[in-house]
């Protein structure tokens, strides 16, 4: 038990140094985890939580007042989700040869720089002044770059993409998505309305009974 | 058994009779009863763009009227200016008039021909009499004791002399003048160096500068058209021809002007295309504006519709301690700054009612009274501070001279009247900051959202704190610098006997393969 976390977590370490490598044997070898994705994931969207109560107050510029930390980490979690199942949708049709795991896997390990400079920033924002706000600001952008780096290594390896590919893909995949929250407005009025018909109905046979 | 509870009813009875007493007298004391005291409903914005009801800062003291005019005609009142000893001079435009009054309303004086200082008749050098002509606007030279009127119809300035209103000189139309726009003064200042600056409405190169004499300087001033994208790129797909066909942007007018206490220029333009609405200019002509507070200098930051241009202001009045109040003529609001550029207050409205505007056109200080004119309803009004404006005007002048203990009693004052006041806050955070509490101001900038100065604390405390352990921090860099040292000798040393030892295998492998 011991040796497979050990492994899975050298896996991950290697994901950040080495993206393609990593996740080519995370693909083909079975060196990924699941549980470890999901808890990366979940981990990123209680990290946002924190990030957002906790920055430091010079450069913290949110309302504290109105904070729900819930509808922040639903948020940042289902955006995810949301991006992984249209992409899965997306790359299905193009012959695309991850599947969700896969996927899971990959956005999930390549939030791992971003996570770690955000928790980099969440502290030292407490203690800078606003003009070294800038040095900070760099050192989180370097791993938001990293993180999208990683994402487009893993996704063109799990697919078995080129560059150009993978690019249009990510397109689509927003496509995909915008076209999966239309769909689920659409079904949530819908069914809302339907909702209200059985309800009135029954309040009528009430009524009159 | 009856007697006993009649007894409690009665008393009872006269509780409440107390207690409503004790209500009416309340909104009693907020309109005076005479109704001559006229209470604004007043707002800030939060560093969050919301608007936070606050008391307003003034109230209506007074009006000036055709009432105060001893018979003579009032039609229009365009311009006001006050004078250090407490004067008020009004310009009417229509009836081509300067008219002065005191502080109470009291006529002092009314002029449309011009006297010479020893009261005779002045002519011009044609020989005719020196009538004011539509004048638009009125300036107070302090240093030289000068009254300089913008003699608009006329295109020229007028010079009297304060203290008999007599004619010193006048400014024609300077021969050096280059470029297009044309001498007709509407807006006037002086600075303290006695340059002259004037404003021709719609005169897109700026402010006119000429010297004591009156001869031209130059243009002085820029004010920035605002470019929209949208623009650019059709501009840069047309051809020559369509470029010329299109509408040219100019540089939008500066509309009034005034002095602040520093000597430098203040402007203010309504012209929707520009990208600045308020300015403080350097002597390069340069916008250097503070804008330091929680929103920027614009007056209301969010408009209800998308006719709603935003507010417009007509003009600025200074205080010698840097805190400026814009006059907005679309929602008739007094909006109130600090030299930080911190909204202090905003109140007022348009209306029929008594104390409301219709068309606001100038505002001038009388000491801490502000002083309005509308050109509408040809009212002069003189607003006097409440007692939460005294307390704000009292903490920023007591904090722009430096007097830090008075401004912190004064903004406590304010705070105590409104506690939802970022200024104030912020204003209690700056007193101690120049004390060098810096964690007390840390904890106030907090409350006042005010990051610029909470940052300037910040930095202090930070200072402080490493000075107070330095001890610590130096020995704890040293055992790191130790340690690192440490391991990377060890490293070498244990290199060296792994390479030892490999050398000792090599050898010893060599010898035995000899062998």
């Amino acid at each position: 038990m011991k040796e497979v976390v050990k492994e899975k977590l050298s896996y991950l370490g290697r994901s950040i140094t080495h993206p393609f490598d990593a996740f080519y044997e995370i693909r083909f070898r079975g060196k990924g985890s699941v549980a470890l994705a999901v808890i990366i994931l979940l981990f990123f969207g209680i990290l946002q939580c924190v990030s957002y109560q906790y920055t430091g107050f010079i450069i913290n510029t949110n309302d504290l007042s109105s904070m729900n930390s819930i509808s922040i980490f639903l948020t940042w979690v289902l955006g995810f989700v949301l991006f992984i199942v249209s992409n899965w949708s997306v790359t299905t049709l193009l012959n695309g040869k991850g599947n969700m795991m896969d996927i899971l896997t990959v956005v999930s390990y390549s939030l791992v720089p971003m996570t770690a400079t955000l928790i980099f920033q969440v502290f030292a924002s407490n203690f800078i002044i606003a003009e070294e706000a800038m040095i900070v600001y760099v050192i989180t952008g370097v791993g938001t770059v990293w993180s999208l780096f990683m994402l487009l290594a893993g996704l063109c390896v799990i697919h078995e993409y080129g560059f150009g590919k993978t690019l249009a893909s990510i397109l689509l995949t927003f496509v995909a998505a915008a076209i999966i929250m239309f769909l689920g407005i659409l079904f949530f009025t819908l069914i809302e309305q339907m909702v209200m018909f059985v309800i009135s109905v029954g309040q009528e046979i009430i009524r009159r009974l | 058994m009856r007697k006993k509870s009649r007894k409690y009813f009665s008393g009872l009875l006269a509780a409440l009779l107390c207690a409503l007493c004790a209500a009416a007298a309340l909104p009693m004391e907020a309109r005076a009863s005479d109704g001559s005291s006229y209470v604004y409903d007043g707002y800030t914005y939060d560093f969050y763009g919301n608007a936070k009801d606050s008391p307003a800062m003034f109230q209506l003291e007074r009006t000036i009227s055709a009432e105060n005019m001893g018979g003579v005609a009032l039609s229009s009142v365009d311009d006001v200016c006050t004078s250090e000893d407490g004067r008020i001079f009004m310009i009417d435009t229509t009836e081509s008039r300067m008219n002065v009054f005191d502080g109470e309303g009291n006529q002092l004086y009314t002029t449309k021909l011009i006297r010479t200082v020893d009261g005779a008749i002045a002519l011009d050098e044609n020989g005719s009499q020196i009538m004011l002509n539509a004048p638009e606007g009125v300036f107070i030279h302090e240093k030289e004791q000068e009254i300089y009127i913008a003699d608009t119809g006329n295109h020229r300035i007028v010079v009297l002399d304060l203290a008999t209103y007599g004619l010193l000189r006048i400014i024609n139309t300077p021969a050096e003048l280059v470029g297009v726009t044309q001498f007709v003064p509407s807006k006037v200042a002086v600075d303290l160096a006695d340059r002259i600056y004037v404003v021709v409405q719609s005169s897109y190169e700026g402010i006119l500068e000429l010297t004591r004499d009156g001869e031209f300087s130059g243009y002085y001033g820029v004010n920035t058209p605002r470019v929209s994208l949208t623009d650019y790129f059709w501009k840069s797909i047309a051809s020559d021809e369509q470029k010329a066909q299109m509408a040219k942007v100019y540089a939008p007018a500066f509309n009034n002007i005034t002095l602040d206490g520093e000597g430098f220029i203040m402007a203010v333009t309504y012209d929707l295309s520009a990208s600045d609405m308020v300015f403080r200019l350097n002597s390069k002509g340069e916008n250097v504006l503070r804008q330091e507070g929680n929103t920027p200098v614009i007056g209301d930051t969010w408009s209800l519709s998308s006719t709603d241009t935003g507010s417009q202001f007509v003009d600025i009045a200074v205080t010698d301690f840097g805190t400026y109040a814009l006059l907005d003529r679309t929602k008739g609001r007094i909006f109130l700054y600090n030299f930080d550029g911190e909204l202090l207050n905003a109140f007022g409205s348009r209306g029929n009612l008594k104390g409301e505007f219709k068309s606001p056109t100038s505002i001038a200080w009388l000491g801490d009274k502000l002083v309005i004119s509308d050109d509408t309803l040809n009212y002069i009004y003189i607003l006097t501070p409440t007692a939460f404006g005294k307390a704000v005007l009292e903490g920023n002048e007591s904090y722009y001279f430096g007097d830090w203990d008075a401004a912190l009693v004064s903004f406590r004052q304010a705070l105590d009247l409104n506690a939802n006041y970022e200024a104030a806050y912020s204003g209690i955070g700056k007193n101690y900051l120049m004390k060098e509490d810096y964690k007390t101001a840390m904890y106030y900038f907090k409350m006042g959202n005010n990051r610029v100065f909470y940052s300037k604390a910040y930095n202090g405390f930070r200072g402080e704190w490493l000075e107070g352990h330095f001890a610590i921090i130096m020995i704890l860099f040293v055992i790191l610098v130790a340690a690192v040292i440490g391991s990377e000798v060890r490293y070498h040393k244990q290199s060296k006997i792994k390479a030892k030892a490999a050398m000792k295998l090599l050898n010893s492998r060599k010898g035995r393969s000899e062998e």
